[in-house]
């Protein structure tokens, strides 16, 4: 265990999780037995915090369930696998890209790829590692690389499932990162396999609008300052200072293009698209599929685990539940992320449209508490309760799941109105 | 010469010879290696005697051409800045009508391109192309510079070098129809619908795929122009046209009897807004390309131009099974080579 911390997220609940596994769902034992439990009133402005899941008293898919087993349905029946963004997933839940801050150490970054790897999720590398760590080869000495946290992923994963998502920035495009990976032998096992994707990164939950940020040494700052920009925030005298990628411009016809020249350029790589929660969401989700992505990812503003401003951290962006609500269900790949480190929020976002759920900040801290299985028993716990909450719904697999299981039913305070033209991809 | 271990696709199918001296002493290589002075040669004489003037084309620059299809720059330490090798012409193309309204070059080109391209008989890491570009000129006008062109070389080189032909056991009655009828064209919304009728699937929005190349070059008895290629498929240099938005108004030409492509071509973008936003949907950081932007901020002459791939129009020419052979030191995408 280190020194991270996160702010405004239940962290000791992900450390006991990353300790007690499956048994962390519930209260301690300890006090079974002797206290009384009941629901305690939820206090949050988190419109997802403010759902309840509302399991109904007629069950039609339970008997579709009982007539299948012969035997009553239970919530291990739930099967849980899942394709995401064409990748498969033992469970509708995927590492998300850490970025290049350097709260989350080297060895936790690789912990947490090993054992995403051995769970057989998905898992994104984040935008700015090759232009600030190198790729890998070529004499870079440092295990923090891209290739470094491929090869631990895929010295764990199963045949057939999990692969790695690829994020590329504006400055990361001047490295080719994708280019790189593209024709580098090392990433073949997963582009011959259908594993590899690549993520059009768009924006980020926690700082919607900007471009990704770091606080560098001066040491470091010099190598790198022809790719970024580097303001003196901290003062001219202070031994740090920040480094700000560029967010990137994007209008509807970039968007649409952009993710055309991918599909082009990289015919065997799946394309995945990230948004900041931004007021258009639902026209970008919209763009992103028409354009042929294959899954399209909403950061709500919960969301990132990187360095922020105090003002965007609390003050911009839409939180995720209203994002879902304005993109509305769809067919497409959806898959969100914020805060995600339990099961009722998860259950939540999938009754909303989304597809899976993406684990960073709780990914860190699991392997944080536990190198070796912190992350692997946070998921135990985590598939425990999403077999309990949608087997209570009377479902058994996440795709089931849809707007009927939450209260108060699901209404985006700017709804998106869908062009009659518009393709919807399957 | 050694394969890296990781490029399977390359099993089964004609490799160079492990030894350099064993390629270049073979009889197919000089053969081969003569017909490609006299396409040289042609080439230049038929582009000088048209106006054209001889470039020679920069291997290094601090930005390059940002390709296509997933293929990778090389990087070079200039004195401590990040240098590429040129993985074509084309920013230098366009600058150099600032010297000479019509010029061409024979400029080598550098490409990681993606390991499975190596069992495509056709992409070679390294290679050359015969460059022209030509101030003012529309598409019509650079497909006919491009069309006497690719008739002049193979029109020499037929009568010029009939033994070599006879050597290699290529029947130079199937240029007959190159050397007397105009070449034929088609759009590419038709070729992909003529490549879905046909089963192969092919996204309307993109490249037309190795393979889908190969099929409609296989159904042609003559080179072939295909136009009009979608803007999610190219670079920003490509220009698109006012008329039909989202459509550019450029070309490939393919050869027939399953060679496929043998150069593009296209009118140019030289309008800074036009670029600038272009650089962005394809995904470039304009920053990067400081030197160009500035110049065509300051104004560059409206173009046309393309880049006839030597070692594929050798093959084609030759009847060779692979691009390599037209090559005296091949490199093979993946392959460790001399």
């Amino acid at each position: 265990m280190s020194g991270l911390r996160t702010r405004g997220f239940p962290e000791q609940a992900v450390r006991e999780r990353a300790r007690l596994g499956a048994a962390a769902a519930f209260p301690a034992d300890a006090h079974y037995g002797h206290t009384l439990f009941g629901a305690e009133p939820v206090r949050s402005d988190d419109p997802l915090d403010q759902l309840r899941i509302t399991p109904p008293v007629f069950m039609p898919q339970r008997l579709e369930k009982l007539i299948e087993l012969g035997r009553e349905p239970l919530h291990t029946d739930v099967a849980l696998d899942t394709v995401i963004g064409g990748l498969r997933s033992t469970l509708p839940l995927y590492l998300s890209a850490f970025g290049s801050t350097r709260a989350a150490g080297t060895d936790q970054v690789l912990a947490a790829s090993r054992q995403a790897g051995r769970l057989g999720l998905p898992m994104v590398i984040g935008e700015n590692i090759v232009p600030m760590t190198g790729y890998g080869r070529g004499g870079e000495r440092t295990r923090r690389t891209a290739l470094g946290r491929i090869t631990a992923y895929l010295d764990e994963l199963p045949d057939g499932l999990g692969g790695v998502a690829v994020q590329q920035s504006t400055e990361d495009a001047d490295a080719e990162v994708w280019n790189l990976v593209y024709s580098d032998p090392a990433a073949r096992p997963l582009l011959e396999s259908g594993r590899l994707a690549f993520e059009l990164k768009v924006g980020q939950g926690a700082k919607p609008g900007l471009g990704g940020m770091t606080v560098l040494d001066r040491a470091a700052a010099a190598r790198v300052d022809e790719q970024y920009a580097l303001d003196e925030v901290f003062g001219p005298d202070a031994d740090r200072v920040l480094r700000c990628s560029s967010p990137g411009t994007f209008t509807e016809e970039i968007l649409r293009q952009q993710i055309r020249l991918m599909r082009n350029n990289y015919p065997r790589a799946k394309v995945w698209v990230k948004l900041h929660p931004g007021r258009d969401v639902a026209l970008a989700a919209d763009i992103a599929w028409t354009a042929g992505a294959d899954s399209v990812t909403v950061d709500g503003a919960e969301g990132g685990t990187g360095w922020a401003p105090v003002a965007t951290l609390a003050h911009a962006g839409l939180p995720l539940g209203e994002c879902l609500a304005r993109i509305g269900p769809r067919a497409d790949c959806l898959l969100a992320s914020g805060r995600f480190w339990e099961g009722s929020r998860v259950v939540k976002s999938l009754a909303l449209g989304a597809t899976a759920a993406g684990l960073g900040r709780a990914a860190l801290l699991a392997t944080d508490e536990d190198p070796e299985t912190g992350l692997t028993r946070l998921v135990e716990c985590l598939a425990l309760e999403l077999r309990l909450l949608i087997s209570s719904l009377g479902k058994y697999t996440p795709a089931a799941l849809g707007p009927e299981d939450v209260w108060p039913s699901p209404v985006a305070a700017t709804p998106f109105h869908r062009l009659p033209e518009v393709v919807h991809h399957g | 010469m050694t394969t890296t271990a990781d490029a399977p696709t390359t099993r089964g199918l004609l490799l160079p010879p492990a030894d350099p001296r064993e390629h270049l002493t073979s009889p197919t290589t000089r053969t081969v290696l003569r017909l490609q002075q006299q396409m040289l040669a042609a080439a230049r004489e038929y582009l000088t005697g048209a106006g054209f003037a001889e470039m020679m084309p920069p291997v290094i620059g601090p930005v390059t051409d940002p390709g296509g299809r997933g293929s990778k720059q090389v990087d070079v330490d200039f004195y401590g800045h990040k240098y590429k090798l040129m993985t074509s012409a084309i920013l230098y193309k366009q600058a150099s009508l600032l010297a000479f309204p019509k010029i061409f070059c024979i400029a080598p080109n550098v490409r990681l391109e993606p390991l499975e391209t190596a069992s495509t008989s056709r992409h070679l890491a390294e290679f050359h192309q015969i460059d022209v570009e030509m101030a003012g000129a529309s598409r019509d006008q650079i497909t006919a510079v491009l069309e006497e062109l690719v008739r002049h070389i193979v029109s020499r080189v037929v009568t010029g070098l009939p033994e070599a032909f006879e050597a290699l056991g290529r029947d130079t009655s199937v240029f007959t129809a190159l050397l007397e009828q105009a070449f034929g064209r088609r759009t590419h919304a038709e070729a992909v619908a003529e490549l879905i009728g046909l089963g192969h699937p092919q996204n309307p929005d993109a490249e037309i795929d190795w393979e889908g190349e190969a099929l409609l070059s296989a159904r042609s008895a003559q080179p072939f122009f295909v136009t009009d290629y979608p803007k999610g498929s190219r670079g920003f240099y490509d220009r698109e046209s006012a008329q039909d938005p989202g459509v550019l108004r450029n070309f490939d030409l393919l050869a027939p009897e399953g060679y496929g492509e043998l150069c593009s071509g296209s009118e140019r973008e030289y309008d800074y807004t036009r670029i600038v936003t272009r650089m962005r949907e394809t995904g470039e950081n304009p920053a990067k390309y400081g030197w160009y932007l500035k110049l065509v901020r300051e104004g560059i002459p409206a173009s046309a131009g393309f880049g006839i791939g030597v070692e594929r129009f050798t093959r084609y020419l030759a009847g060779l099974d692979s691009a390599w052979q037209a090559n005296a030191f091949p490199k093979l995408p993946g392959v460790v080579s001399p």
